[in-house]
């Protein structure tokens, strides 16, 4: 009872802390500040150890590899047709057959076309009809006929047609006092565009398409995995235990750099894969302007999805069981799908737009400048656009996510998460 | 807890009132902190919690000491839940504020307290080890104290073989002593358990007891809510009673039994009637030569005495000690 009389002093003095265990660090706690790289570590861990993630690359490379190897042995591949000439036709049609190879092999260089000599007409229809000979050339009445068991091919007939003619005009100009050159002097069309050298239309529409492909997969994938990873911790309550333990723009800096960081590792992959696959196809020439494209996908995709990420969580904030997911994430589905499916079919002004428009732009601006109608100074303007529109997404998202996430009491709504005060 | 504590710490008490200027509600029916609890520890000061037109939790005062294992009790629907979340900042205090060792409670020192939530929950799909390291991580522990903490207490719960597996195969009583080593690990400032020993075997809850008593030997702070009451008597040095949102008796379980109405057993050589006559007293009971006895004026018990001398032998009269399931009955009645 008198032991520690000594402490009215206390009245007018604050208490030092002395008593009990107060006394922090027994165990030398980290700093707060870099919790996120920890949150960040498991994210990273966990995806990389999902054996369904895992596959789903695997098999996306696999088919990229694939495609590669079949293009380029396609493109390594010799086609030999072959020309049945009776004995008979043999001294015209000789010379005929060559200019056929050579017509044949300036359109395309993996063509050779070769004669087969054969007896009579009985001879070359047995030939033709066990596959020997492609086709049967022989003199007509009206000139010379191609016969072949069933169509001939289509680029055989061309040259066949080139060659059958250019030997009759020359010919008939012989006979006429003059050649062939005279006559065909002046007649040639050279074919120039004012944009300089572009790049083949259709190999930009299926770029576009991939890009778009490539965005949306990988959006939808990971910005659902974020999803369901935020509500796990809510519907567990582990976010109640963390909560305490770090603050919550922590583990959303976590969730989304992690998430980020492991979506980006897997676009490089699968278009630098792509890349090294397109060089294996005719396209190789144009693989300059590609690989400037596809950085600049790689950059915009970057940073457009920090915002998604973002969003994404708080859809997962938003809900209170994974049931809910479904209708908290419908607004950023919609907004992907609307990119997909509109980012390929725009052209002109409408296109030029888009380029500009935050999320679209990951797809459009890198596909105009694959078009080679974008300059540089364009696509750093869009990408600054998108850094704003990320940097405001992440705050207010960030907010959002803050004031739902310990919210257990049933799904809020996109409305009310943005009315609540903290 | 002891008269000695008590005198001594009172005035510093009032003291930290005034500075803050938080007084407790006027009607506020919690028993005042007086059982001379050393500063520091956990202390709620009118805590209160309301939920559209419902007030969860009303004025709601207690402390929590240093190294005292502390009950909260109370029926379902009563506060605990919401109170405990108040404490760990998981949900804003509509009003009242939280002390940690005599000021204002920061994040900084919620992160080095224990904390089990009423529901619970780990990642399903995450080995045993690597989910506690993680979480031990987020706490602020280097990976090698998280990883020595967690296996020690693997061990110690008998779980040793388990660590690698996912948390979804463990069974729910399995499931249960991973999410305790989720709040104690890594020497935490102060634990508050929601409902820690629900769930668990009785060995398990032996286990769980000493636990939590080497946290409370060293000092710790320990706040445990429970509905099993016998528990509670058993492992508790202080209780807090709370019912429909407000703290209706807080002290020590013997104090708490000094302040309920004490009943007395007496035996008598012959019949115990007239027992009923005596003023001051309550006769609960009387069947032949016993009779118990429920004292309304303090002191009339030494009436009865003499009285009952005056007729003959007593060969019994004992105060008895009220159950702590009496106790409840009596303050949330």
């Amino acid at each position: 009872m008198t032991t520690t009389r000594n402490q009215p002093d206390r009245l007018d003095q604050p208490a030092p802390d002395h008593v009990g265990p107060a006394e922090p660090g027994r165990l030398s706690h980290e700093g707060v500040g870099r919790s996120w790289t920890v949150v960040a570590m498991r994210e990273v861990v966990v995806r990389l150890t999902n054996r369904a993630f895992l596959v789903s690359t695997a098999l996306t490379l696999l088919f990229l590899a694939g495609y590669g190897a079949f293009a380029a042995w396609q493109s390594g591949r010799t086609t030999t047709w072959t020309v049945a000439v009776s004995t008979s036709d043999a001294p015209v049609a000789g010379p005929l057959v060559a200019a056929t190879g050579r017509a044949a092999h300036a359109t395309d260089d993996t063509v050779v076309v070769t004669t087969k000599p054969v007896s009579d007409a009985s001879a070359a229809r047995a030939a033709v009809t066990d596959g020997d000979a492609d086709v049967w050339l022989h003199r007509t009445d009206a000139g010379w006929t191609a016969t072949s068991a069933d169509d001939v091919p289509t680029g055989l007939r061309t040259a066949l047609e080139q060659a059958v003619r250019t030997d009759a005009l020359d010919r008939n100009a012989a006979a006429a006092g003059t050649s062939l050159t005279a006559l065909e002097r002046g007649s040639a069309l050279s074919v120039d565009r004012f944009s300089g050298a572009g790049t083949d239309q259709g190999f930009v529409k299926a770029v576009t398409f991939a890009f778009a492909l490539l965005f949306f997969m990988s959006a939808m994938m990971f910005g659902q995995q974020i999803a369901a990873s935020v509500v796990e911790e809510k519907q567990s309550r582990l976010v109640e235990i963390i909560a305490t333990a770090i603050p919550v723009r922590q583990l959303l800096a976590g969730k989304v750099v992690g998430n980020a960081a492991i979506a980006l590792a897997q676009v490089v992959l699968i278009a630098g894969v792509g890349l090294v696959m397109v060089s294996f196809t005719d396209f190789s020439a144009l693989l300059p302007t590609l690989s400037t494209a596809v950085v600049w996908f790689v950059l915009f995709f970057a940073v457009g999805f920090f915002a998604l990420a973002c969003l994404f969580a708080v859809a997962g904030a938003l809900a209170s069981r994974t049931e809910d997911l479904q209708s908290t994430t419908a607004p950023m589905t919609t907004i992907l799908m609307l990119v997909y499916v509109v980012s390929f079919g725009l052209s002109g002004t409408a296109l030029t737009v888009a380029s500009y428009v935050p999320v679209a732009s990951v797809v459009t601006m890198p596909a105009r400048i694959l078009a080679g109608d974008a300059t540089w100074w364009e696509a750093v303007l869009s990408l600054l656009v998108m850094v704003v529109f990320s940097a405001v997404t992440v705050v207010v998202g960030e907010r959002i996510y803050r004031r739902s996430l310990l919210q257990t009491r049933g799904r809020v709504s996109w409305r009310q998460a943005l009315r609540t005060a903290d | 807890m002891t008269t000695f504590g008590d005198t001594d710490h009172r005035p510093d008490h009032r003291a930290g009132h005034r500075h803050t200027g938080t007084a407790h509600p006027p009607d506020a029916r919690s028993a005042p902190d007086a059982s001379g609890a050393p500063a520091g520890g956990v202390e709620v000061r009118g805590l209160t919690r309301t939920f559209g037109q419902v007030r969860a939790v009303d004025g709601v005062s207690f402390t929590v000491p240093p190294g005292l294992l502390t009950g909260f009790v109370g029926g379902n629907g009563a506060g605990k839940t919401t109170t405990m979340r108040m404490i760990m900042g998981v949900l804003a205090p509509t009003s009242g504020e939280v002390l940690w060792a005599g000021r204002p409670i920061s994040a900084g020192d919620r992160r080095t307290f224990g904390y089990m939530p009423e529901e619970r929950g780990l990642y399903p799909k995450q080995p045993v080890l690597d989910q506690l390291v993680y979480l031990g991580r987020l706490r602020g522990l280097s990976t090698a104290a998280a990883r020595a903490s967690v296996t020690e207490h693997l061990e110690r719960l008998g779980l040793t073989e388990r660590a690698k597996d996912h948390v979804e195969k463990l069974s729910l009583g399995n499931q249960q002593r991973v999410q305790i080593i989720a709040a104690l690990m890594g020497e935490p400032q102060a634990l508050v358990l929601d409902e820690p020993f629900s769930g668990l075997d009785p060995v398990a809850v032996d286990n769980m007891a000493d636990l939590l008593r080497e946290h409370t030997a060293r000092g710790v702070p320990v706040l445990f809510s429970s509905h099993q009451l016998d528990l509670v008597e058993r492992l508790c040095e202080r209780l807090v009673v709370l019912s429909r949102g407000r703290v209706v008796a807080n002290g020590s379980p013997d104090e708490l039994r000094s302040r309920s109405v004490v009943r007395h057993r007496i035996v008598l050589s012959g019949d115990a009637g007239w027992v009923r006559g005596i003023p001051g007293v309550h006769a609960v009971d009387v069947e032949g030569a016993s009779a118990l006895v429920e004292v309304v004026e303090p002191g009339a018990e030494r009436a009865l005495l003499a009285e009952a001398v005056r007729r003959g032998d007593v060969h019994e009269f004992a105060p008895q000690r009220p159950s702590l399931a009496q106790i409840y009955r009596e303050v949330t009645a």
